[in-house]
Protein backbone atom coordinates (compact mmCIF):
# COMPACT_ATOMS: atom_id res chain seq x y z
CA UNK A 1 0.00 0.00 0.00
CA UNK A 2 2.99 2.08 1.17
CA UNK A 3 4.80 1.10 -1.84
CA UNK A 4 1.68 2.12 -4.48
CA UNK A 5 1.45 5.61 -2.80
CA UNK A 6 4.99 5.90 -3.18
CA UNK A 7 5.10 5.31 -6.65
CA UNK A 8 2.03 7.71 -7.65
CA UNK A 9 4.16 9.93 -5.46
CA UNK A 10 7.26 9.53 -7.83
CA UNK A 11 4.74 9.54 -10.60
CA UNK A 12 2.86 13.00 -9.96
CA UNK A 13 6.47 14.64 -9.17
CA UNK A 14 8.48 14.11 -12.33
CA UNK A 15 5.06 15.19 -14.18
CA UNK A 16 5.01 18.56 -12.61
CA UNK A 17 8.57 19.13 -12.77
CA UNK A 18 8.87 17.94 -16.41
CA UNK A 19 6.05 20.00 -17.55
CA UNK A 20 7.28 23.07 -15.85
CA UNK A 21 10.38 22.55 -17.70
CA UNK A 22 8.17 22.10 -21.09
CA UNK A 23 6.09 24.86 -20.25
CA UNK A 24 9.12 27.77 -19.23
CA UNK A 25 8.34 30.17 -21.93
CA UNK A 26 12.01 30.70 -23.81
CA UNK A 27 12.01 26.50 -24.16
CA UNK A 28 8.77 26.75 -25.37
CA UNK A 29 8.89 29.43 -28.06
CA UNK A 30 12.48 27.54 -28.55
CA UNK A 31 10.41 24.56 -29.45
CA UNK A 32 7.80 26.58 -31.38
CA UNK A 33 10.42 28.50 -33.73
CA UNK A 34 11.94 24.81 -34.33
CA UNK A 35 8.48 24.13 -35.66
CA UNK A 36 8.26 27.16 -37.72
CA UNK A 37 11.56 26.39 -39.85
CA UNK A 38 12.02 22.82 -39.67
CA UNK A 39 11.07 22.61 -43.73
CA UNK A 40 14.04 24.73 -44.57
CA UNK A 41 16.60 21.74 -42.59
CA UNK A 42 14.42 18.85 -44.14
CA UNK A 43 14.63 21.05 -47.73
CA UNK A 44 18.38 20.90 -47.19
CA UNK A 45 18.59 17.43 -46.35
CA UNK A 46 16.77 17.27 -49.69
CA UNK A 47 19.24 19.19 -51.67
CA UNK A 48 22.08 16.93 -49.81
CA UNK A 49 20.77 13.71 -51.08
CA UNK A 50 19.83 15.39 -54.45
CA UNK A 51 23.87 16.67 -54.73
CA UNK A 52 25.80 13.97 -52.75
CA UNK A 53 23.70 10.54 -53.67
CA UNK A 54 21.86 11.15 -57.00
CA UNK A 55 23.80 13.39 -59.13
CA UNK A 56 27.12 11.00 -58.22
CA UNK A 57 24.71 8.00 -59.89
CA UNK A 58 25.39 9.10 -63.59
CA UNK A 59 28.11 12.29 -63.51
CA UNK A 60 31.20 13.11 -62.81
CA UNK A 61 34.23 15.48 -62.42
CA UNK A 62 33.48 19.04 -63.69
CA UNK A 63 29.81 18.48 -64.95
CA UNK A 64 29.09 17.20 -61.60
CA UNK A 65 30.74 19.85 -59.81
CA UNK A 66 28.04 22.17 -62.17
CA UNK A 67 25.00 20.30 -61.23
CA UNK A 68 25.97 20.11 -57.70
CA UNK A 69 26.06 24.00 -57.34
CA UNK A 70 22.40 23.52 -57.31
CA UNK A 71 22.65 21.66 -54.27
CA UNK A 72 25.51 24.34 -52.60
CA UNK A 73 22.60 27.15 -53.67
CA UNK A 74 20.32 25.25 -51.10
CA UNK A 75 22.51 24.79 -48.53
CA UNK A 76 23.28 28.46 -48.33
CA UNK A 77 19.85 29.44 -47.55
CA UNK A 78 19.29 26.84 -45.34
CA UNK A 79 21.95 25.43 -43.11
CA UNK A 80 24.35 28.48 -43.93
CA UNK A 81 21.96 30.90 -42.36
CA UNK A 82 20.65 28.65 -39.67
CA UNK A 83 21.47 30.94 -36.97
CA UNK A 84 20.32 34.16 -39.12
CA UNK A 85 17.09 32.45 -39.51
CA UNK A 86 16.13 31.56 -35.89
CA UNK A 87 17.12 34.83 -34.50
CA UNK A 88 14.34 36.34 -35.72
CA UNK A 89 11.47 33.56 -35.50
CA UNK A 90 12.52 32.98 -31.89
CA UNK A 91 11.78 36.33 -30.93
CA UNK A 92 8.73 36.50 -32.98
CA UNK A 93 7.48 33.53 -31.18
CA UNK A 94 8.60 34.55 -27.78
CA UNK A 95 6.61 37.56 -28.23
CA UNK A 96 4.07 35.27 -29.12
CA UNK A 97 3.93 33.37 -26.35
CA UNK A 98 4.10 36.84 -24.18
CA UNK A 99 0.76 37.70 -26.00
CA UNK A 100 3.07 40.90 -26.95
CA UNK A 101 0.78 42.17 -30.31
CA UNK A 102 3.61 43.31 -32.25
CA UNK A 103 5.45 40.26 -32.84
CA UNK A 104 6.86 41.41 -35.80
CA UNK A 105 8.95 44.08 -34.01
CA UNK A 106 10.02 42.05 -31.71
CA UNK A 107 11.44 39.79 -34.38
CA UNK A 108 13.04 42.70 -36.19
CA UNK A 109 14.63 44.16 -33.00
CA UNK A 110 16.19 40.24 -32.86
CA UNK A 111 17.52 40.18 -36.13
CA UNK A 112 19.23 43.55 -35.70
CA UNK A 113 20.60 42.26 -32.43
CA UNK A 114 22.24 39.53 -33.97
CA UNK A 115 23.60 40.93 -36.89
CA UNK A 116 25.09 43.22 -34.34
CA UNK A 117 26.88 41.25 -32.44
CA UNK A 118 28.71 40.09 -35.64
CA UNK A 119 32.56 40.81 -35.49
CA UNK A 120 33.42 43.44 -37.56
CA UNK A 121 36.20 42.25 -39.13
CA UNK A 122 37.01 38.32 -40.49
CA UNK A 123 39.43 36.13 -41.47
CA UNK A 124 39.33 34.91 -44.89
CA UNK A 125 40.89 32.48 -47.10
CA UNK A 126 40.91 33.96 -50.78
CA UNK A 127 40.23 31.51 -53.78
CA UNK A 128 43.46 29.90 -54.93
CA UNK A 129 45.41 31.82 -52.32
CA UNK A 130 47.20 30.61 -49.42
CA UNK A 131 47.31 32.79 -46.56
CA UNK A 132 44.16 33.99 -44.79
CA UNK A 133 43.59 37.83 -45.08
CA UNK A 134 41.35 40.09 -42.69
CA UNK A 135 38.46 41.76 -44.49
CA UNK A 136 35.57 43.70 -43.25
CA UNK A 137 31.91 44.17 -44.92
CA UNK A 138 31.37 40.67 -44.45
CA UNK A 139 28.68 38.24 -42.62
CA UNK A 140 30.47 34.81 -42.26
CA UNK A 141 28.56 31.59 -42.58
CA UNK A 142 29.63 30.36 -39.86
CA UNK A 143 28.49 32.62 -37.88
CA UNK A 144 25.42 33.03 -39.37
CA UNK A 145 24.59 29.59 -40.27
CA UNK A 146 24.59 26.17 -37.75
CA UNK A 147 27.75 26.63 -35.77
CA UNK A 148 26.03 30.34 -35.23
CA UNK A 149 22.89 28.59 -34.20
CA UNK A 150 22.89 29.04 -30.47
CA UNK A 151 24.18 32.40 -30.75
CA UNK A 152 21.08 33.09 -32.84
CA UNK A 153 18.55 31.48 -30.42
CA UNK A 154 20.40 33.60 -27.33
CA UNK A 155 20.58 36.80 -28.58
CA UNK A 156 17.27 36.62 -30.20
CA UNK A 157 15.48 35.46 -26.81
CA UNK A 158 17.51 38.31 -25.14
CA UNK A 159 16.95 40.97 -27.67
CA UNK A 160 13.17 39.97 -28.10
CA UNK A 161 12.55 39.62 -24.20
CA UNK A 162 14.09 43.34 -23.64
CA UNK A 163 12.03 44.89 -26.15
CA UNK A 164 9.19 43.63 -25.17
CA UNK A 165 9.86 44.30 -21.28
CA UNK A 166 11.15 47.75 -22.04
CA UNK A 167 7.82 48.66 -24.55
CA UNK A 168 5.54 47.52 -21.84
CA UNK A 169 7.08 50.45 -19.78
CA UNK A 170 4.21 53.25 -20.04
CA UNK A 171 7.04 56.13 -18.86
CA UNK A 172 9.58 56.09 -21.93
CA UNK A 173 6.43 55.98 -24.64
CA UNK A 174 6.55 59.01 -26.84
CA UNK A 175 3.07 60.37 -26.55
CA UNK A 176 2.13 62.60 -28.97
CA UNK A 177 -1.00 63.57 -27.30
CA UNK A 178 -4.49 62.97 -29.09
CA UNK A 179 -4.43 64.49 -32.56
CA UNK A 180 -1.88 62.72 -34.35
CA UNK A 181 -3.45 59.80 -35.49
CA UNK A 182 -3.29 56.45 -33.83
CA UNK A 183 -1.19 55.32 -36.66
CA UNK A 184 1.36 57.49 -36.32
CA UNK A 185 1.99 57.30 -32.44
CA UNK A 186 2.13 53.17 -32.93
CA UNK A 187 5.36 53.92 -35.13
CA UNK A 188 6.75 55.89 -32.36
CA UNK A 189 5.49 53.25 -29.72
CA UNK A 190 8.55 50.99 -30.21
CA UNK A 191 11.06 53.68 -31.19
CA UNK A 192 12.98 53.91 -27.93
CA UNK A 193 13.02 50.12 -26.41
CA UNK A 194 14.73 49.65 -29.93
CA UNK A 195 17.32 51.92 -29.26
CA UNK A 196 18.00 50.85 -26.15
CA UNK A 197 18.54 47.09 -27.02
CA UNK A 198 20.51 47.19 -29.87
CA UNK A 199 22.40 50.00 -28.23
CA UNK A 200 22.82 47.60 -25.38
CA UNK A 201 23.87 45.23 -27.77
CA UNK A 202 26.06 47.07 -29.41
CA UNK A 203 27.97 48.60 -26.63
CA UNK A 204 28.86 45.39 -25.48
CA UNK A 205 29.70 43.89 -28.41
CA UNK A 206 32.40 46.84 -28.93
CA UNK A 207 33.81 46.53 -25.35
CA UNK A 208 34.42 42.72 -26.32
CA UNK A 209 35.81 43.65 -29.99
CA UNK A 210 37.84 47.03 -29.01
CA UNK A 211 39.25 45.45 -25.33
CA UNK A 212 39.06 41.90 -25.74
CA UNK A 213 39.56 40.86 -29.35
CA UNK A 214 36.67 38.96 -29.33
CA UNK A 215 32.74 38.48 -30.11
CA UNK A 216 29.37 37.52 -28.31
CA UNK A 217 29.10 34.66 -31.19
CA UNK A 218 32.87 33.29 -29.93
CA UNK A 219 31.61 33.27 -26.28
CA UNK A 220 28.73 32.26 -26.83
CA UNK A 221 29.65 29.28 -28.98
CA UNK A 222 32.51 28.12 -27.01
CA UNK A 223 30.88 28.20 -23.59
CA UNK A 224 27.91 27.79 -24.03
CA UNK A 225 26.73 25.47 -26.95
CA UNK A 226 29.83 23.59 -27.18
CA UNK A 227 29.52 22.18 -23.40
CA UNK A 228 25.94 21.20 -23.45
CA UNK A 229 26.37 19.87 -26.77
CA UNK A 230 29.12 17.47 -26.01
CA UNK A 231 27.24 16.70 -22.81
CA UNK A 232 23.69 16.19 -24.43
CA UNK A 233 24.66 14.26 -27.44
CA UNK A 234 27.60 11.94 -25.59
CA UNK A 235 25.89 8.03 -25.23
CA UNK A 236 25.54 8.64 -22.02
CA UNK A 237 23.67 12.31 -21.59
CA UNK A 238 22.23 11.58 -24.81
CA UNK A 239 20.72 8.07 -23.54
CA UNK A 240 19.74 9.24 -20.36
CA UNK A 241 17.76 12.66 -21.32
CA UNK A 242 16.07 10.65 -24.03
CA UNK A 243 14.38 7.78 -21.64
CA UNK A 244 14.04 10.11 -19.03
CA UNK A 245 11.08 11.54 -21.55
CA UNK A 246 10.11 8.28 -23.37
CA UNK A 247 9.11 7.87 -19.40
CA UNK A 248 7.22 10.86 -19.43
CA UNK A 249 5.10 9.73 -22.58
CA UNK A 250 4.54 6.40 -20.36
CA UNK A 251 2.95 8.82 -18.00
CA UNK A 252 0.35 10.40 -20.48
CA UNK A 253 2.94 13.33 -21.43
CA UNK A 254 4.31 13.93 -24.62
CA UNK A 255 8.14 13.05 -24.97
CA UNK A 256 9.05 16.33 -26.91
CA UNK A 257 8.37 18.43 -23.10
CA UNK A 258 11.69 17.03 -22.29
CA UNK A 259 13.66 15.81 -25.94
CA UNK A 260 12.35 18.73 -27.73
CA UNK A 261 13.85 21.24 -25.02
CA UNK A 262 16.47 19.68 -23.84
CA UNK A 263 17.97 17.51 -26.65
CA UNK A 264 16.68 19.04 -30.14
CA UNK A 265 18.25 22.02 -30.19
CA UNK A 266 21.76 20.22 -29.82
CA UNK A 267 21.22 17.29 -31.87
CA UNK A 268 19.84 19.40 -34.85
CA UNK A 269 23.32 20.84 -34.65
CA UNK A 270 25.20 17.45 -34.82
CA UNK A 271 22.32 16.83 -37.66
CA UNK A 272 23.51 19.97 -39.55
CA UNK A 273 26.99 19.59 -39.06
CA UNK A 274 27.02 16.31 -40.89
CA UNK A 275 24.64 17.55 -43.15
CA UNK A 276 26.86 20.35 -43.86
CA UNK A 277 30.32 18.19 -44.00
CA UNK A 278 28.41 15.44 -46.20
CA UNK A 279 27.58 18.10 -48.69
CA UNK A 280 31.12 19.25 -49.10
CA UNK A 281 32.67 16.00 -48.92
CA UNK A 282 34.61 16.51 -45.80
CA UNK A 283 34.77 13.87 -42.62
CA UNK A 284 31.36 13.68 -41.15
CA UNK A 285 31.70 14.27 -37.47
CA UNK A 286 28.79 12.55 -35.28
CA UNK A 287 27.24 9.46 -34.55
CA UNK A 288 23.97 10.78 -32.67
CA UNK A 289 21.95 13.25 -34.52
CA UNK A 290 18.52 14.10 -34.33
CA UNK A 291 17.73 11.75 -37.71
CA UNK A 292 20.12 9.23 -35.84
CA UNK A 293 17.47 9.03 -32.68
CA UNK A 294 14.30 9.39 -35.18
CA UNK A 295 15.67 6.38 -37.23
CA UNK A 296 16.78 4.47 -34.74
CA UNK A 297 15.37 4.94 -31.64
CA UNK A 298 11.77 5.49 -32.57
CA UNK A 299 10.67 2.72 -35.22
CA UNK A 300 7.15 3.55 -35.53
CA UNK A 301 7.07 6.12 -33.29
CA UNK A 302 8.16 6.77 -29.73
CA UNK A 303 8.96 3.58 -27.61
CA UNK A 304 9.50 1.85 -31.58
CA UNK A 305 6.17 0.31 -30.93
CA UNK A 306 5.91 -1.06 -34.32
CA UNK A 307 8.01 -3.86 -32.50
CA UNK A 308 4.93 -3.86 -29.59
CA UNK A 309 2.49 -4.28 -32.68
CA UNK A 310 4.18 -7.26 -34.69
CA UNK A 311 4.33 -8.92 -31.21
CA UNK A 312 0.86 -8.65 -30.57
CA UNK A 313 -0.13 -9.70 -33.84
CA UNK A 314 1.72 -12.78 -33.67
CA UNK A 315 1.61 -13.84 -30.39
CA UNK A 316 -1.61 -12.25 -28.55
CA UNK A 317 -4.72 -13.58 -28.36
CA UNK A 318 -6.39 -10.97 -25.98
CA UNK A 319 -9.04 -9.48 -28.68
CA UNK A 320 -8.43 -5.75 -27.60
CA UNK A 321 -5.00 -5.70 -27.94
CA UNK A 322 -5.35 -7.09 -31.71
CA UNK A 323 -7.93 -4.25 -32.07
CA UNK A 324 -6.04 -1.72 -30.91
CA UNK A 325 -3.16 -3.34 -33.06
CA UNK A 326 -5.47 -2.95 -36.18
CA UNK A 327 -6.11 0.23 -35.57
CA UNK A 328 -2.57 1.49 -35.11
CA UNK A 329 -0.28 -0.49 -37.92
CA UNK A 330 -0.79 2.48 -40.29
CA UNK A 331 -0.60 5.70 -38.72
CA UNK A 332 2.32 3.54 -36.76
CA UNK A 333 4.07 3.04 -40.03
CA UNK A 334 4.39 6.99 -40.27
CA UNK A 335 6.20 6.64 -36.85
CA UNK A 336 2.87 7.68 -35.05
CA UNK A 337 2.12 5.89 -32.61
CA UNK A 338 -0.66 7.74 -29.91
CA UNK A 339 -3.24 5.10 -30.61
CA UNK A 340 -0.77 2.35 -29.05
CA UNK A 341 -0.01 4.77 -26.30
CA UNK A 342 -3.13 5.49 -25.23
CA UNK A 343 -5.35 2.77 -26.48
CA UNK A 344 -3.08 0.06 -25.76
CA UNK A 345 -2.51 1.24 -23.32
CA UNK A 346 1.06 2.03 -22.46
CA UNK A 347 0.26 5.11 -20.80
CA UNK A 348 0.33 3.71 -16.86
CA UNK A 349 1.10 0.32 -17.96
CA UNK A 350 4.14 -0.57 -15.97
CA UNK A 351 4.60 -4.00 -17.75
CA UNK A 352 4.99 -2.33 -21.00
CA UNK A 353 6.43 0.60 -19.45
CA UNK A 354 9.55 -1.36 -19.26
CA UNK A 355 10.08 -2.04 -23.34
CA UNK A 356 8.66 1.23 -23.94
CA UNK A 357 11.19 2.44 -22.64
CA UNK A 358 14.27 0.27 -23.12
CA UNK A 359 13.94 -1.13 -26.67
CA UNK A 360 15.02 2.19 -28.03
CA UNK A 361 17.92 2.06 -25.97
CA UNK A 362 18.74 -1.17 -26.68
CA UNK A 363 18.36 -0.57 -30.69
CA UNK A 364 20.54 2.76 -30.23
CA UNK A 365 23.01 0.80 -28.81
CA UNK A 366 22.90 -1.53 -31.50
CA UNK A 367 22.98 1.31 -34.22
CA UNK A 368 25.80 3.09 -32.23
CA UNK A 369 27.87 0.53 -31.99
CA UNK A 370 27.21 -0.75 -35.81
CA UNK A 371 28.24 2.84 -36.72
CA UNK A 372 31.29 3.15 -34.93
CA UNK A 373 32.66 -0.60 -36.08
CA UNK A 374 32.23 0.86 -39.61
CA UNK A 375 29.13 -1.22 -40.54
CA UNK A 376 26.74 1.27 -41.85
CA UNK A 377 27.67 5.00 -42.56
CA UNK A 378 26.92 8.12 -40.09
CA UNK A 379 23.77 9.80 -40.37
CA UNK A 380 23.83 13.17 -42.80
CA UNK A 381 20.37 13.57 -44.23
CA UNK A 382 17.65 14.99 -42.45
CA UNK A 383 14.53 12.81 -42.96
CA UNK A 384 10.98 13.97 -41.93
CA UNK A 385 10.73 11.85 -38.78
CA UNK A 386 7.01 10.55 -40.51
CA UNK A 387 9.27 8.64 -42.65
CA UNK A 388 8.33 4.66 -42.44
CA UNK A 389 11.00 3.00 -40.54
CA UNK A 390 13.88 1.31 -43.10
CA UNK A 391 13.07 3.72 -45.90
CA UNK A 392 13.86 6.45 -43.29
CA UNK A 393 17.70 4.32 -42.98
CA UNK A 394 17.87 4.43 -46.11
CA UNK A 395 17.71 8.33 -47.23
CA UNK A 396 19.67 8.81 -43.57
CA UNK A 397 22.15 7.36 -44.27
CA UNK A 398 23.04 8.70 -47.71
CA UNK A 399 21.12 5.37 -49.33
CA UNK A 400 23.21 3.11 -47.09
CA UNK A 401 21.83 -0.11 -47.36
CA UNK A 402 23.30 -1.68 -44.40
CA UNK A 403 21.98 0.51 -42.54
CA UNK A 404 18.16 -1.04 -43.66
CA UNK A 405 19.66 -4.15 -42.33
CA UNK A 406 21.08 -2.58 -38.82
CA UNK A 407 17.43 -1.36 -38.34
CA UNK A 408 16.01 -4.76 -39.17
CA UNK A 409 17.92 -6.22 -37.20
CA UNK A 410 17.32 -4.27 -34.11
CA UNK A 411 13.41 -4.32 -34.99
CA UNK A 412 13.52 -8.40 -34.48
CA UNK A 413 15.35 -7.71 -31.07
CA UNK A 414 12.63 -5.06 -30.44
CA UNK A 415 9.41 -7.82 -30.89
CA UNK A 416 11.72 -10.60 -28.89
CA UNK A 417 11.68 -7.69 -26.54
CA UNK A 418 8.43 -6.31 -26.19
CA UNK A 419 7.11 -10.31 -26.40
CA UNK A 420 7.20 -11.25 -22.74
CA UNK A 421 6.33 -7.88 -21.18
CA UNK A 422 2.98 -8.20 -23.79
CA UNK A 423 2.32 -11.30 -21.71
CA UNK A 424 3.17 -9.66 -18.38
CA UNK A 425 0.29 -7.20 -19.08
CA UNK A 426 -2.30 -9.13 -20.63
CA UNK A 427 -2.12 -11.52 -17.21
CA UNK A 428 -2.35 -8.28 -15.62
CA UNK A 429 -5.52 -7.03 -17.48
CA UNK A 430 -6.87 -10.76 -16.99
CA UNK A 431 -6.47 -10.49 -13.45
CA UNK A 432 -7.84 -6.91 -13.47
CA UNK A 433 -10.97 -7.89 -15.70
CA UNK A 434 -11.80 -10.75 -13.44
CA UNK A 435 -11.30 -9.28 -9.39
CA UNK B 1 -28.59 25.44 -35.80
CA UNK B 2 -25.90 27.09 -36.90
CA UNK B 3 -22.37 25.44 -38.16
CA UNK B 4 -19.95 24.46 -35.31
CA UNK B 5 -16.30 24.37 -35.36
CA UNK B 6 -13.63 22.28 -33.15
CA UNK B 7 -10.77 22.31 -33.23
CA UNK B 8 -8.20 19.79 -31.82
CA UNK B 9 -4.89 20.25 -31.40
CA UNK B 10 -1.64 18.27 -30.52
CA UNK B 11 2.34 18.56 -30.67
CA UNK B 12 2.39 18.20 -34.23
CA UNK B 13 -1.30 18.33 -35.67
CA UNK B 14 -0.63 14.67 -36.72
CA UNK B 15 -2.32 12.08 -34.44
CA UNK B 16 -5.51 15.00 -33.89
CA UNK B 17 -6.12 14.74 -37.35
CA UNK B 18 -6.82 10.81 -37.47
CA UNK B 19 -8.97 11.57 -34.70
CA UNK B 20 -10.56 14.43 -36.81
CA UNK B 21 -11.25 12.08 -39.81
CA UNK B 22 -13.12 9.91 -37.06
CA UNK B 23 -15.39 12.36 -36.05
CA UNK B 24 -16.41 13.72 -39.06
CA UNK B 25 -17.21 10.21 -39.73
CA UNK B 26 -19.30 10.31 -36.51
CA UNK B 27 -20.89 13.95 -37.40
CA UNK B 28 -22.08 12.62 -40.72
CA UNK B 29 -23.83 9.99 -39.28
CA UNK B 30 -25.04 12.10 -35.94
CA UNK B 31 -26.09 14.53 -38.95
CA UNK B 32 -24.45 17.40 -37.03
CA UNK B 33 -23.43 20.78 -39.40
CA UNK B 34 -19.82 20.79 -37.86
CA UNK B 35 -16.39 21.90 -39.08
CA UNK B 36 -12.88 19.73 -37.21
CA UNK B 37 -9.98 20.28 -38.28
CA UNK B 38 -6.38 20.00 -36.32
CA UNK B 39 -3.64 21.90 -35.55
CA UNK B 40 -0.20 21.60 -33.75
CA UNK B 41 0.82 23.57 -30.08
CA UNK B 42 2.52 26.01 -32.08
CA UNK B 43 -0.19 26.61 -34.96
CA UNK B 44 -2.65 27.34 -32.29
CA UNK B 45 -2.28 31.24 -32.07
CA UNK B 46 -2.66 31.63 -35.84
CA UNK B 47 -5.45 29.51 -36.16
CA UNK B 48 -7.39 31.04 -33.48
CA UNK B 49 -6.49 34.49 -35.00
CA UNK B 50 -7.78 33.44 -38.29
CA UNK B 51 -10.94 31.20 -38.38
CA UNK B 52 -14.05 30.68 -36.52
CA UNK B 53 -13.50 28.46 -33.56
CA UNK B 54 -16.53 26.92 -30.88
CA UNK B 55 -14.25 25.01 -29.36
CA UNK B 56 -10.97 23.21 -28.38
CA UNK B 57 -10.09 20.09 -27.78
CA UNK B 58 -6.50 19.27 -26.57
CA UNK B 59 -4.93 15.44 -27.23
CA UNK B 60 -3.97 14.15 -24.09
CA UNK B 61 -0.39 14.45 -24.46
CA UNK B 62 -0.21 18.00 -24.26
CA UNK B 63 -2.77 18.41 -21.40
CA UNK B 64 -0.44 20.67 -19.90
CA UNK B 65 -0.81 23.50 -22.19
CA UNK B 66 -4.83 23.02 -20.60
CA UNK B 67 -4.16 26.56 -18.33
CA UNK B 68 -2.01 28.81 -20.56
CA UNK B 69 -4.36 27.89 -23.78
CA UNK B 70 -8.13 28.22 -21.50
CA UNK B 71 -5.89 32.04 -20.60
CA UNK B 72 -6.14 32.93 -24.32
CA UNK B 73 -9.59 32.06 -25.12
CA UNK B 74 -11.22 33.59 -21.60
CA UNK B 75 -11.86 36.88 -23.25
CA UNK B 76 -13.55 34.55 -26.64
CA UNK B 77 -15.27 32.83 -24.44
CA UNK B 78 -14.74 29.42 -26.09
CA UNK B 79 -14.74 26.44 -23.92
CA UNK B 80 -11.80 23.78 -23.73
CA UNK B 81 -11.38 20.08 -23.04
CA UNK B 82 -8.76 17.81 -22.43
CA UNK B 83 -9.91 14.21 -25.13
CA UNK B 84 -10.36 11.40 -22.74
CA UNK B 85 -7.02 9.42 -23.20
CA UNK B 86 -8.79 6.25 -23.68
CA UNK B 87 -11.05 7.80 -26.22
CA UNK B 88 -8.29 9.21 -27.81
CA UNK B 89 -6.49 5.91 -28.30
CA UNK B 90 -9.49 4.16 -29.14
CA UNK B 91 -9.77 6.78 -31.91
CA UNK B 92 -13.03 7.05 -30.96
CA UNK B 93 -14.67 10.10 -33.09
CA UNK B 94 -18.20 9.68 -31.98
CA UNK B 95 -17.47 9.76 -28.42
CA UNK B 96 -15.23 13.20 -28.91
CA UNK B 97 -17.70 14.34 -30.97
CA UNK B 98 -20.23 14.43 -28.39
CA UNK B 99 -17.79 15.42 -25.77
CA UNK B 100 -17.22 18.79 -27.84
CA UNK B 101 -20.93 19.24 -27.95
CA UNK B 102 -21.35 18.56 -24.38
CA UNK B 103 -18.62 21.52 -23.95
CA UNK B 104 -20.70 23.82 -26.49
CA UNK B 105 -23.88 23.31 -24.55
CA UNK B 106 -25.54 20.50 -26.07
CA UNK B 107 -27.60 21.00 -28.85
Amino acid sequence: MTNKSLWQKFIDRFTRISIKIGNQIHLRSLRDAFAMIMPLFILAGLGVLINNVFFPLFLKGTSLANFQTFGNLIVNGTLNIAGLIIAPVVGYCLARNRNYKNALGAAIVSLAGLIVVMPVTLQALPINGKKAVDISGFLSYSNIGVTGMFAGIIIGLIAAELFIKLSKIEKIKINLGENVPPAVSESFLTLIPTIAVISLLAIISAILFVGFHTDLIKLITTLIQEPLRRVNTSLPGFLLIYSVGNLLFGFGIHQAVINGTLLDPVLLINTNKNMQAFAAGDHVPYIITSVFRDTFGMMGGTGSTICLLVATFLFSRVKASREVTKLSIVPGIFNINEPVIYGYPIVFNIPLLIPFVLTPIISLLIAYYATVLGLMNKTVVLVPWTTPPLINGFLATGGDWRAVVVQLFSFIIGVLFYIPFMKISEQVLLKQNQA
Amino acid sequence: MSTKNIMLCCVAGMSTSLLVNKMKKAATELEKDVVIFATSVSGFDQELASRQVDCVMLGPQVSYMEKDFKEKLKDKNIPLSVINMQDYGMMNGEKVLLQAYELMGGE
